[in-house]
């Protein structure tokens, strides 16, 4: 009887469920089904076992249909209720049913520095033939839990995402893989210590140069959260999963406009997961995944343990894959592969221990996989002649570079620097020998004092002009063509002045004279003012956005911006000067979007990694503004931040110099991954930097934060930037840092 | 007729309004709640001038709304508070409603602003600056090096004591100077005032000077017009001054003609008078104006810097002087009015003469024994004797106990003596240094300090090489 009672509970439940996910679909006809089980609950112990086993079965069946009914027609926005619903499988249920054992590390339910994610050391066996391989891996994941509060809904920490950093480089220095699983709706964002965006930055930076495979599964993708540890190897995902750059909600109301507190409309919401085209089938054929696992109808829910079963030869599969794609294999295991697919690996052991060699060239590959992401999601303007061109320029600035650099610096310096030590060596010895002459020489012979000398510093000093600060090049601003004042914001705090607009915008540089508050300025501005004169050389103009979901609306707005700023995306990629020294400046501006970051711009900014790479320039990021990743791209966009970075680590591992500099507001995506990943962070004062906004703080916290919550001088206290700038001064601070800073490969080093 | 506004306080913007009732001009007066009592409000409302009250003497945004509202033609700035200010100048004439600056163009005195730059300037037309920086440094190892050059220089010419003086390229009137006499205390020096110097004028330009031990400060009156004309008002010289290195006692003519100095006085001056109107060419320069110049002992002299303005002293230049055959005494705050509003000079170099020797004493409420401490209180008795070779500025009344303000300098009155001779001008500077009667009380009841013992003992080296 106690079986029959688990099997009518087990029903209701499945009954439930359907009506959680697809209940709209059938109306009142689920009701019938559901007055049945209550009846036969009542009448447990008067029926017959057999007569409640055959109706059971009938249930069963019935709703076996209905299911299979729902999973025909099911829209995104199912797929968003299957993932949240709380009968969705967990990270520990996968613990618990894929690997053989585990141990949780960094703490356990509440006793956690993070519940919301899981670090466990666990084994997973395979057969070959009768014999048992256990390997060892560390799994890392957001566990949702099935409803607690304290799980927090999967929603990582800033030190829950830096626990994570932490296994990961446990799992580096033991060699093992890591299966990392991503069931978050998005990160946390508060800013304190290590501080949403910049932990999940340190975690793709990590992972852009992890030498052990990492292999992702994604069942829910929240954006930053998501990719706070899904940089892998191989990135697979769920059938009933998404993967998104923001909420379906979030979405809507950003594209009703909504006011706070205000709900959005259900079909805005189900439009927005239509067009942000989330679920797992999108994904694959935009690319930004691998491969989807599929899961039984309606999802895998945590007693699904065929599905399980399935989940643990699949992750077998996915290791084996990647291992596979860097090992030198022995010949008959390489015959058997080639026979049956690299995919069948079922029946033969592969050992998941690299050498340094395949570490290396597991590196490699991953830089490569995110390097050719979203490259079909841009349009390149440039005639098929032009684009030759650029081609065999390119070409030719490799082979000069090669021959100036590797050829001839890097000789003349080794030897050079034998010759300095030689040298060194050799005055020891000599002032040896020849001190006590010397000495006797002056007593006879005293020297005439010289008074006048100029001291000799090793590197040799640049010899500044002297410069007029007050002519700004010429430039003067749109904005001081008022005759008008302005009140500063601190007025009333600090006492100051109303300023005088054109006064304002021409020499004061947009600051208020009496407290320092930094009045915006236009994008232009900094163009013009901070490098030398005449030394912008732009590139790469050509690429442009474009609407690769087919977002609605959205295209009308990319002309709109396209006209207003006469670009075609949100980022400037240029050469320049700064007191002679040439570097590549990547510019994020405002007045494009939001500055908000798509394929285009992702493509731009890893262009100009591997120019400042290629001529040993210094790269600088200044930001005038982002608002993050741009949302009409979907997951197109999220891709950017891994892709971004892993070019970033590239160029930083060639010694080169990365400063990124914020202005205005930065938020997002791009502070949580390219931005946020550089060793010197700036910000302009008066400037505010995080995670998100102080609406989207309140709306998914439920806690209010201080107005200046954002400001660069927290920032700067959280320790997330290393400096605050004064706008006066950032010509002259850049040169201090471009003198004083980076690796050693720079060409003027 | 114009309408002028008088944009400062106290003994200037009384002397402007009389220059200004002598025009036959019409000025609209300002005061703050603290300068009420002062003297300048009760004269310019007895004048018939309107006279308004504002928070500051130093926001723009009010005094500029003051202008239009009583629809004044011009401002008169006066000195500090706004006078060197080339954003104010350029606001005023460039504004939907410009209005008459009256001072040298913005763009001059934006050039005169910064020392570095007037440095420059006086150097591209080869006139002698004092050996040091000739740009600003903007690294402690420049610092360094440079200091050292000079203390070189120092101990070659023989000084036992080198000493050098590290001064903010914005700073003025004293502010933003500090002496290194231990070259190993420079890099903390050239921190100090290059912070200080960002802080107090958003510019952290620094530069290094070798400190002259003995000097005459000496300065040259220029008069020009907005019509290319430039003329000199003689020469004065202003070497005794305070611990912060404000004037406290001038004198005109700069040098004793009876004294026998190390070199030709006449030579000396005729050189910076030459120079003065060499870059106040160059520079177009249009309004009243005074070069400042270093002599040492041995008749070296440098430029030290410009003052694009009206300044305290301007007096003792016009008391001497005398214009075709008018009776003798000059008002150059007239002269500066009447230039500004457009009219042409009328007179020539030839036409000016100069007789006797001026002296104008600073009368300050400061402890002088005590670093110059300003002393604040309530003044009940100000009373000075009357003299037809005495001229008195002040705002301080006599007829009523008056309150010195505490946000503004105790500055209480200028008082300039005439005499035939230099001798016969410190005799009656002596006479009426005795003659002042002044008493007051603080709150804690203890009686007033003023820098009167100060002047009398100053006043037997005047015109001197003294060392300090």
């Amino acid at each position: 009887m106690l079986e029959l009672e688990k099997k009518v509970l087990f029903l209701q439940k499945r009954l439930v469920y359907l009506m959680d996910i697809k209940g709209e679909l059938f109306g009142d006809r689920l009701v019938p089904l559901q007055n049945w089980l209550d009846t036969l609950k009542s009448q447990l112990y008067t029926l017959s076992a057999a007569e409640l086993k055959d109706s059971l079965d009938k249930i069963a069946a019935q709703i076996y249909l209905y299911e299979k009914e729902a999973e025909e027609k099911l829209t995104p926005l199912d797929y968003v209720r299957i993932v949240r619903h709380p009968f969705r499988m967990t990270l520990k249920d996968i613990l618990e049913n894929v690997y053989d054992d585990y141990v949780e590390l960094g703490g356990e339910d509440e006793c956690n520095i993070d519940p919301a994610v899981i670090a466990a050391r666990a084994t997973i066996s395979r057969k070959v033939g009768n014999r048992i391989y256990t390997y060892q891996v560390m799994v890392l994941g957001h566990e949702k839990g099935h409803g607690e509060e304290f799980r927090n809904g999967g929603s990582a920490k800033p030190w829950g995402n830096a626990k994570a950093l932490q296994f990961m480089q446990v799992a580096e220095t033991e060699g093992i893989p890591i299966h990392s699983y991503i069931f978050t709706p998005g990160a946390f964002p508060i800013e304190d210590y290590p501080g949403a965006a910049q932990q999940i930055a340190r975690n793709l930076y990590a992972m852009a140069g992890l030498k052990v495979p990492i292999i992702s599964f994604i069942s829910e993708g929240g954006s930053g959260g998501a990719e706070a540890i899904g940089l892998s190897d191989l990135r697979l995902m769920f059938s009933h999963g998404y993967y998104s750059v923001i909420s379906p909600e979030g979405a809507a109301a950003i594209e009703g406009k909504l006011k706070e507190g205000e709900k959005a409309p259900l079909d805005l919401v189900r439009r927005c997961a239509e067009q942000l085209k989330i679920t797992a089938k999108d994904n694959l054929e935009l690319g930004t995944i691998d491969r989807i696992i599929q899961e039984p109808p309606l999802g895998a829910k945590s007693e699904d343990y065929a599905f399980f079963q399935q989940l643990k030869k699949e992750v077998i599969k996915a290791t084996d894959e990647v291992v596979l794609s860097v090992k030198s294999l022995s010949a008959l295991r390489a015959y058997h592969l080639k026979k049956n697919g690299l995919q069948d690996t079922s029946n033969i052991y592969i050992r998941w221990e690299l050498n340094e060699k395949e570490k290396q060239k597991l590196v490699q590959k991953r830089r490569q996989k995110y390097r050719a992401m979203a490259r079909n999601f841009y349009a390149d303007l440039r005639s098929p002649w032009q684009k030759k061109v650029e081609e065999v320029k390119n070409y030719f600035l490799r082979v000069k570079t090669y021959f100036y650099f590797d050829l001839l610096k890097r000789p003349r310096r080794r030897l050079e620097r034998i010759g300095e030590d030689i040298k060194a060596e050799a005055h020891v010895i000599l002032s040896y020998f020849f001190s006590p002459f010397i000495q006797l020489k002056e007593r006879f012979f005293p020297p005439k004092q010289k008074y006048y000398f100029k001291l000799e510093y090793e590197t040799e000093v640049y010899e500044t002009e002297v410069e007029d600060t007050q002519s700004n090049n010429g430039y003067v601003s749109p904005l001081a063509k008022v005759d008008k004042t302005i009140t500063c914001p601190n007025a009333e705090r600090c006492g100051c002045y109303d300023i005088w607009i054109p006064d304002l915008y021409t020499d004061l540089c947009g600051i208020c004279p009496n407290c320092g508050h930094h009045f915006p300025l236009e994008y232009q501005w900094y163009l013009n003012c901070l490098f030398d004169k005449n030394s912008v050389r732009e590139f790469n103009a050509e690429i442009a956005s474009i609407n690769p979901l087919g977002y609605e609306g959205f295209d009308a707005k990319l002309n709109q911006a396209k006209q207003k700023t006469g670009r075609h995306s949100a980022i400037i990629t240029f050469d320049a000067k700064v007191m002679g020294i040439s570097l590549v400046v990547v510019m994020l501006y405002t007045d494009f979007r939001g500055g908000t970051v798509g394929a285009a711009e992702g493509e731009k900014f890893v262009l100009a990694c591997e120019r400042a790479r290629l001529l040993r320039r210094p790269l600088l990021a200044y930001v005038h503004g982002t608002a993050g990743i741009r949302i009409q791209e979907g997951t197109i966009g999220v891709i950017q931040m891994p892709k971004c970075t892993v070019a970033v680590r590239e160029y930083l591992e060639a010694g080169g110099l990365y400063i990124v500099v914020y202005d205005n507001n930065s938020y997002a995506g791009p502070v949580a991954s390219f931005l946020g990943c550089a060793p010197y962070q700036f910000a302009i004062r008066s400037s505010r930097i995080g995670f998100a906004g102080p609406r989207v703080i309140r709306e998914t916290t439920g806690t209010e934060v201080p107005p200046d919550y954002h400001s660069a001088e927290n920032a700067l206290k959280r320790g997330h930037i290393q400096g605050i700038w004064d706008r006066r001064e950032f010509r002259k601070n850049l040169y201090m840092a471009l003198r004083t800073m980076g690796g050693k490969n720079l060409y003027y080093r | 007729m114009a309408r002028v506004l008088i944009a400062n306080r106290a003994e200037i913007a009384i002397r402007v309004m009389r220059a200004c009732q002598a025009l036959g001009l019409e000025y609209v007066m300002v005061y703050t709640e603290e300068d009420k009592e002062s003297l300048h409000v009760r004269l310019g409302r007895e004048g018939g001038g309107k006279v308004f009250r504002i928070a500051s003497y130093t926001d723009p945004n009010e005094i500029l709304e003051i202008a239009d509202y009583t629809k004044c033609d011009a401002i008169h700035p006066g000195y500090g508070f706004l006078a060197e200010n080339y954003r104010f100048a350029r606001r005023v004439t460039l504004r939907k409603r410009p209005l008459i600056f009256i001072g040298p163009r913005w763009e001059v005195i934006r050039e005169l602003g910064s020392k570095i730059n007037t440095k420059a300037v006086a150097q591209r037309l080869g006139i002698p600056v004092i050996p040091g920086s000739d740009r600003p440094i903007y690294n402690e190892m420049e610092a360094e090096n440079i200091g050292m050059q000079l203390f070189h220089l120092q101990w070659e010419e023989g000084i036992k004591h080198p000493a050098i003086l590290v001064k903010a390229s914005a700073g003025g009137g004293g502010m933003g100077i500090e002496e290194v006499t231990d070259l190993n205390q420079l890099r903390a020096a050239y921190r100090r005032i290059r912070r200080y110097a960002k802080r107090e004028f958003g510019d952290e330009g620094v530069l290094l000077e070798k400190k002259l031990p003995v000097f005459n400060h000496i300065e040259v009156q220029l008069v020009c017009s907005r019509h290319g004309e430039r003329v000199h008002f003689g020469t004065r010289n202003c070497t005794i001054q305070s611990i912060s290195r404000q004037k406290r006692i001038e004198v005109a003519p700069a040098f004793d003609i009876d004294y026998q100095y190390q070199f030709n006085p006449k030579e000396v001056i005729k050189k910076i008078i030459y120079y003065s109107l060499k870059m106040a060419a160059y520079l177009d320069y249009d309004s009243v104006g005074t070069w400042e110049w270093i002599v040492t002992p041995e008749g070296k002299f440098y430029l030290l810097e410009v003052n694009p303005r009206i300044q305290v002293e301007s007096g003792v230049s016009g008391l001497i002087a005398q214009i075709k055959k008018q009776p003798r005494g000059v008002d150059l705050v007239k002269e500066q009015i009447r230039l500004a509003l457009g009219e042409k000079l009328k007179y020539k170099q030839k036409h000016i003469y100069f007789q006797g020797c001026s002296i104008e004493f600073r009368i300050v409420a400061e402890d002088t024994k005590q670093g110059f401490r300003p002393w604040g209180g309530t003044i009940t008795k100000f009373k000075f004797p009357q003299y037809d070779w005495l001229k008195v500025y002040s705002h301080v009344p006599q007829d009523r106990p008056y309150t010195i303000p505490s946000n503004y300098d105790p500055n209480l009155a200028l008082a300039l003596v005439w005499g035939k001779t230099v001798e016969e001008a410190k005799k009656r500077g002596k006479q009426l240094l005795e003659e002042i009667e002044i008493e007051g009380k603080n709150t804690q009841g203890k009686p007033i300090v003023t820098n009167i013992p100060f002047l009398k003992e100053k006043i037997n080296v005047i015109l001197r090489f003294v060392t300090c």
